[in-house]
């Protein structure tokens, strides 16, 4: 195997976390908000099905192949060169998601805290840390997890400075307009939901393989609650004007103001929310880089850890041409187009998994096709 | 190609050194008396300090005792070696009758080989060498000057023993199997260095320790090729898994009851001749921030200590930049009372904070290595002027900033507070590219820099244990010995990674109930 290292599944819990709350945080509340309206808080939880159904899959699909990960089975359960495309389509998927992320936290962290750093700087700064960690490996990666994501769960705990300004008032009347509203709220948080199936990346890897299934729903369950949490207090806290607001959670914080001393808190919580998209961001770096050493079959995954980063780096800047764009693309298109990648591929892998091994059971000796 | 070239000369050269070595001195001991002589004297031709003491026992046999200066005890070779044999009467003796009558020493080896009485020679054991016999007598009477026992000055405690190490190998080890009298303490010798010929014990419980640890520190001594150990720093540079970590791998202590703890944990402690300081592997983060006393004071007080010390240590890494980057990107996160007096106080200060910070930072590590290395006498100079010149008169001259002085104060302090010496040095040299990072992207900047040294750390390993551990990896049992310190009757268990042959270190439910025991 090309990575040596192990991690727990409590580890890949936490690396999982961040991987999809950690953008997701920024955007969900009021881009939620603007379908969903008063009820914007059920929607993550509709939204997680998503998430379950593509951590069934990815699970079911890793009992098949326990060694292997998607880049690898797919050239096994649809033959070579099929397999090799959708390796191709997927590593390009990597590439291109990789880009994106990196450009929303360069241009969350420039407008937030760095208005005239050039984002060529925010950007490599974080590519290259990410690069380090990446080069260092699976292990290391994981125990960085263990160290960072619990403090960036924690951040809602800051909430509770909040309370005095919270209106109950504004979560009622829920569900004026039925299910509805809600339903199609959760299209947004879905998409970032079915990241999970980035798992099936990490499975091979585990100590522990047989509780990789319960950490893995424990982790959208805790990534749920984080969502769910954070939309309730934007909800009780603005209202539903939550939509007039880019960052609606960094501004939440802007309102704790305790004993007139501990107040504009946002620049902390902006270094901790760092900790979560460098763990997003080499989560998505390291699964890119390991995902095409499989793929071209190398024996070292070391050697393209920086070419691979430069490439992130360019789509990074060729990704949108402003914000404006950017958040337009996670508003329209990025709802289907992660998806049909992360969730809707392995699915059509395992029905034909399984239907390929139910025929091989009906008549023994039996031909595939390729 | 020419580093290459280099290393066969040297191999060359090595082998050379050791065939002259055989042929001269591996030579077993001749029956001839003035063979043997001539042997010694030439080898020790030019030294002054060894002495050759021909003597007659009983009045007809030759003999000659062999000593060097000043290791030897002289009262206790006149007295029970030449004053029984000279009035011995018997006429000619065998050594081995000798060793049985009239010598009563209680350390006494024969010696076979030239090569043999000069080790025993050159630790201080006179030898005897008899007319007519090809066996010679190394007699245990060595009496090496050394310093008396006394409180180690490095790392003091308020309560505790107050006995540390000394330069002497066998007082080192003798004050470890007072601590432990368990035989299952192992201390296994072997000579390191070419010329000094040091001898470095590894020290282990047996049945506690792991023996692929035991083995994998034999193995990295057993590597070692070098002409001199001269203290165990050469050995710990020589023995560690990243030597371009500034984090130790190893940790050194002078204390005997911090060797004897961590021995019982399970592992392995390196003693090196000729010096007070022992190495103890293999370590992790926290127990950098483990202080002996930690385990003396009560629990409760103890663990506000710890999380005190580690607040400080992040403050020592920290404070600087942070000030840095609060006042050059976030000023509003500084409540504006504050702000405004801070920026008034900088008001005439010519520099960017950056600069500021930098050149007190500098300057207060130049003044801590002053003051270290400077006689007694004079150190009080240094602080004067560091007090007077730097604290005060800098500020009142305008170059820099009171809050400054401050923060730099703070910053020196917190570093101290981290228990071992070697880790508050790599603090204070990573706070310097920290603070450039800051002044250059701020708080982001001071982020990435945390984020990096924390990847590495999680990568480090100290002979194979995790670095960060019990924190990454997680072990929930470990935990209650880290960042606090859990009372001993809830510390059952022995740490996982160290000590996993022999997992329970007590017996459970020892929890004080002054009440349940009276009714039972």
């Amino acid at each position: 195997m090309i990575e040596k290292g192990k991690i727990s599944a409590f580890q890949m819990a936490l690396m999982i976390e961040p991987t999809v709350v950690a953008t997701a945080v920024l955007v969900v509340p009021s881009v939620t908000a603007k379908v969903a309206g008063r009820d914007m808080w059920i929607s993550p939880i509709f939204g997680s099905l998503v998430g379950f159904f593509s951590l069934f899959i990815v699970y079911q699909l890793h009992k098949h192949f326990p060694e292997k990960s998607i880049i690898q089975y797919s050239g096994d359960i649809i033959g070579r060169i099929p397999g090799k495309i959708i390796g191709l389509i997927y590593l390009f998927f990597l590439l291109h998601s990789s880009g994106i992320i990196t450009r929303e936290y360069a241009d969350f962290i420039i407008a937030a805290f760095l208005p005239r750093t050039p984002m060529f700087v925010v950007m490599g700064g974080m590519i290259l840390v990410c690069a380090f960690t990446v080069l260092s490996g699976l292990e290391v990666l994981g125990r960085a997890a263990q160290v960072f994501v619990p403090i960036f769960m924690s951040t809602p705990l800051l909430f509770i400075l909040l309370i005095p300004d919270l209106k109950l008032e504004n979560i009622v009347p829920i569900m004026e307009h039925g299910m509805m509203p809600s339903i199609l709220g959760a299209v947004i948080p879905q998409g970032w939901l079915s990241e999970v199936s980035l798992i099936s990346m990490f499975l091979p890897f585990l100590k522990d393989r047989e509780k990789g299934g319960k950490w893995g729903i424990i982790s959208v369950i805790v990534i749920i609650l984080h969502l769910v949490i954070i939309n309730i207090v934007c909800l009780l806290l603005y209202g539903e004007s939550v939509t007039s607001y880019a960052f609606p959670v960094l501004t939440a914080f802007r309102y704790i103001s305790v004993a007139t001393f501990f107040e504009h808190l946002e620049a902390v919580v902006v270094i901790i929310w760092v900790m979560g998209a460098f763990i997003k961001i080499s989560v998505f770096y390291y699964v890119l880089v390991l995902g095409t050493a499989q793929w071209l079959n190398l024996s070292d995954y070391r050697p393209i850890v920086f070419p691979i980063g430069f490439l992130v780096c360019l789509v990074c800047i060729w990704a949108a041409a402003n914000g404006q764009e950017l958040g337009r693309f996670l508003r329209t298109i990025s709802p289907f187009y992660i998806p049909s990648i992360m969730t809707f591929i392995p699915m059509l892998l395992l029905l034909i998994a399984i239907i390929k091994k139910k025929m091989r059971n009906k008549r023994q000796p039996v031909p595939t096709n390729p | 190609m020419l580093f290459r070239k280099n290393r066969k000369r040297f191999h060359e050269q090595i082998q050379l050194n050791t065939q002259q070595e055989i042929t001269g001195q591996k030579g077993l001991l001749s029956s001839d008396l003035d063979e043997n002589l001539h042997v010694f004297h030439s080898i020790y031709q030019d030294c002054m300090d060894v002495v050759f003491r021909t003597f007659l026992i009983g009045g007809q046999t030759r003999a000659v005792l062999i000593f060097i200066e000043g290791l030897s005890n002289l009262e206790e070779v006149d007295d029970n070696v030449l004053a029984p044999l000279a009035s011995e009467t018997e006429g000619k003796v065998r050594p081995r009758e000798l060793l049985e009558k009239k010598i009563h020493i209680s350390k006494m080896k024969e010696v076979k080989t030239v090569t043999e009485c000069i080790e025993y020679i050159s630790v201080g054991f006179p030898v005897l060498l008899v007319e007519q016999e090809m066996v010679g007598l190394a007699l245990g009477l060595c009496k090496w000057e050394k310093r008396s026992i006394e409180e180690p000055q490095a790392e003091s405690v308020v309560r505790g023993p107050r006995e540390g190490f000394v330069e002497a190998l066998h007082v080192n080890t003798s004050l470890l199997r007072r601590k432990i009298k368990s035989p299952d303490l192992k201390m296994k010798s072997r000579k390191i260095g070419r010329y000094t010929d040091t001898h470095v014990v590894i020290a282990y419980m047996k049945g506690l320790a792991d023996q692929t640890l035991i083995e994998e520190v034999e193995n990295r001594l057993q590597r070692i090729d070098i002409d001199s150990v001269l203290e165990s720093g050469y050995i710990e540079e020589l023995i560690e898994d990243n030597p371009y970590s500034p984090f130790p791998q190893l940790i050194n202590t002078e204390r005997p009851d911090v060797a004897a703890a961590n021995l019982l944990e399970g592992r392995v402690v390196i003693l090196v001749d000729g010096t007070p300081f022992v190495l103890i592997a293999p370590i992790s983060f926290f127990s950098l921030l483990q202080s002996p006393e930690d385990y003396y004071q009560r629990f409760l007080i103890s663990s506000a200590i710890r999380l005190l010390r580690f607040v400080f240590m992040l403050m020592s890494l920290l404070l600087p930049s942070l000030y840095v980057a609060v006042l050059t990107y976030h000023q509003e996160m500084v409540p504006t009372a504050l702000l405004i007096s801070m920026f008034s106080s900088r008001e005439t200060v010519p520099f960017p904070a950056l600069v500021e910070a930098l050149m007190m930072e500098i300057t207060f590590e130049a003044l801590r290595e002053a003051g270290v290395r400077l006689p007694k006498q004079v150190g009080a100079a240094v602080s004067i002027v560091g007090a007077l010149i730097v604290g005060q008169a800098a500020v009142q001259a305008g170059l820099v900033s009171a809050p400054m002085v401050i923060f730099v104060a703070i910053t020196g302090v917190s570093s101290f507070m981290v228990p071992h010496y070697t880790q508050g040095i790599a603090l204070r040299m990573l706070r310097f590219p920290i603070m450039l990072l800051a002044g250059s992207l701020g708080l982001l900047g001071i982020m990435l820099g945390v984020i990096l040294i924390v990847v590495h750390l999680c990568g480090l390993r100290s002979f194979g244990e995790p670095y960060l551990s019990p924190i990454a990896p997680m072990k929930k049992n470990e935990l209650k010995d880290s960042l606090i310190r859990a009372p001993w009757w809830g510390m059952n268990k022995r740490p996982h990674l160290t000590g996993e042959y022999n997992p329970y270190r007590q017996a459970p439910g020892q929890k004080p109930n002054p009440g349940k025991g009276d009714e039972s």
